[in-house]
């Protein structure tokens, strides 16, 4: 192969290697060497990297429930006024229901089924405290906690209460969702200090 | 959702030249809560051709103190204003009112522009598949005058429609009572003068002009504010009645006083009477209340909502009581 095989389309400077074009194209044009076809995003779900053909009417719920098949994000009013479909987009607390996917490219996505494979004590606290009768709004309640703690990781029973205000339960179960988060904060603390020994 | 074109703009003059190639039949979005549920529910004979997202601009979120005063970018999120222990302590009322807006999550994703922006929540207006087809769709008549208009408005309609719909945001009598100015791609708009009702409108906004930065002038020495709100909820209703009282207070009296309640009007409404009335005298029970009560003389509540009128009166009370020295 020629030495300098790899030129730059906008500035016809030349690379050797593929890596050094990519980054230089990233850096100086600000813009992805290998354009992606039309209505590809990139999202990050749980850790793990997807790239899926989108329609600009698709909802992220939509995405994260039907195409990957992430059955914890639950949709219930498709309005944005319940809080099951919440996710965690960009450390953000956000309703999937209102959120275009084709609005998400690039960024990363956590929802319960994250949070329980990280071994969260909040899912135990959640059973512990028996924060659910039917269980149908539990995983949004599960992920706007988490996106609580992860700011604020000492809240005060009040602050949890406020956090978890645009979650509905038609169960009722509200006070044990304050039992469940305050306990995991505690554990939370005392892990980090044990951590730091 | 029925099928639209979706463009990523990347600099608000192509965000401009996007809405004006599509010639009205384009919305921007941003947040997106009040938008895609007006989607989702085809609540409007025209659904449109296009959106176009602005969130892919850099440089609309900020928040910016400066000794003339605050900026705050147009994509700035509800819950960054909430937050900001800057703006919780010199605009009290803009905090408080960002802090009552909507639910969490709501405020994670909503911004300040989208929720000046927003459109009317009048349950004949919203009702899906545009079963109501009322004036402010173009229509003939406004469904509230004889319906059920328990939350319609108590100081009248449009003079020349009459649309009894009231304004649903949170943020408006917040940005009125601090005297805030709203930066657009054309022009700086007074925000007493951004809110205007006709057809498919809530603000003066031309169909390819751009929200892009609020501006607050800093906050007069013994000046002081707040926000109140009264909803069924607490968690994530629109208001039934809110209100925002500035005070400048000089030497135990007040100087200057700009009071907006939202919720009972088709636009923000702001309580002139009530504001001269407080002028100049001490902030007391009785004097607090002798301004409410002008509230009441002004009011002309339709079949189903009188009881608003009291819960005006008794916000306004309560926000100027908040503001003494």
């Amino acid at each position: 192969m020629e030495k300098h095989a790899y030129t730059c389309p906008y500035c016809s400077e030349t690379f050797d290697a593929l890596e050094n074009l990519k980054s230089h194209m990233l850096q100086a044009h600000k813009t992805d060497p290998i354009p992606r076809p039309e209505g590809v995003i990139r999202l990050t779900v749980n850790g793990e990297e997807h790239s899926i053909r989108v329609e600009p009417e698709w909802t992220l719920y939509y995405v994260v429930h039907d195409i990957l098949g992430l059955t914890g994000v639950k949709l219930f009013c498709d309005r944005g006024a319940c809080g099951a479909c919440t996710v965690i987009l960009n450390g953000r607390s956000v309703l999937s229901c209102m959120t275009l996917a084709i609005e998400c490219d690039g960024m990363t996505v956590e929802t319960a089924e994250g949070i329980a494979n990280k071994n969260h004590p909040l899912v135990e606290n959640y059973v512990k405290h028996h924060c659910m009768q039917c269980g149908y709004c539990t995983p949004g309640f599960v992920v706007t906690s988490k996106a609580l703690l992860d700011k604020n990781p000492n809240p005060s029973a009040e602050e949890v209460q406020q956090a978890l205000a645009g979650n509905l339960c038609r169960c009722g179960t509200y006070p044990q969702h304050t039992k469940a988060v305050l306990e995991t904060a505690q554990q939370l603390a005392e892990q980090g200090k044990e951590a730091k020994k | 959702m029925k099928k639209f074109a979706h463009l990523n703009a990347r600099t608000l003059e192509e965000a401009v030249s996007f809405l004006g190639s599509y010639g009205g039949k384009a919305e921007i979005i941003a947040g997106g809560t009040d938008l895609l549920g007006k989607m989702k529910d085809e609540i409007l004979p025209n659904y449109p051709e296009a959106l176009i997202n602005i969130k892919t601009i850099t440089d609309l979120d900020y928040i910016e103190e400066t000794g003339q005063g605050l900026r705050i970018g147009a994509l700035t999120r509800l819950n960054d204003i909430a937050e900001h222990s800057g703006i919780r302590e010199k605009y009290t009322a803009l905090a408080q009112a960002a802090e009552r807006t909507a639910s969490p999550h709501i405020r994670e994703m909503g911004t300040l522009s989208g929720n000046i922006c927003q459109d009317i929540r009048c349950w004949y207006y919203r009702n899906p598949n545009n079963r109501f087809p009322c004036l402010r769709k173009g229509g003939g008549r406004c469904y509230a005058i004889e319906g059920d208009n328990r939350y319609h408005s108590i100081f009248g309609g449009t003079v020349e429609k009459g649309c009894y719909a009231v304004h649903p945001s949170d943020m408006a009598p917040a940005l009125i009572a601090l005297n805030a100015s709203v930066k657009t791609s054309k022009r700086t708009i007074k925000s007493d003068e951004f809110f205007k009702t006709a057809v498919r409108k809530t603000t003066v906004l031309d169909r390819d002009e751009i929200v892009t930065e609020f501006e607050f002038p800093a906050p007069a020495k013994g000046s002081k504010s707040h926000f109140i709100k009264f909803a069924i909820r607490k968690s994530i209703d629109f208001p039934i009645v809110n209100c925002a009282t500035s005070i400048i207070n000089e030497a135990g009296k007040v100087k200057e006083a700009r009071i907006c309640l939202n919720g009972v009007y088709i636009k923000p409404y702001r309580a002139a009477k009530a504001e001269e009335d407080i002028c100049g005298k001490t902030i007391d029970e009785e004097t607090a209340d002798a301004a409410a009560q002008t509230i009441v003389s002004e009011a002309r509540p339709m079949k189903d909502n009188a009881y608003m009128v009291q819960i005006a009166r008794t916000l306004v009370k309560r926000t100027i009581l908040a503001c003494k020295e």
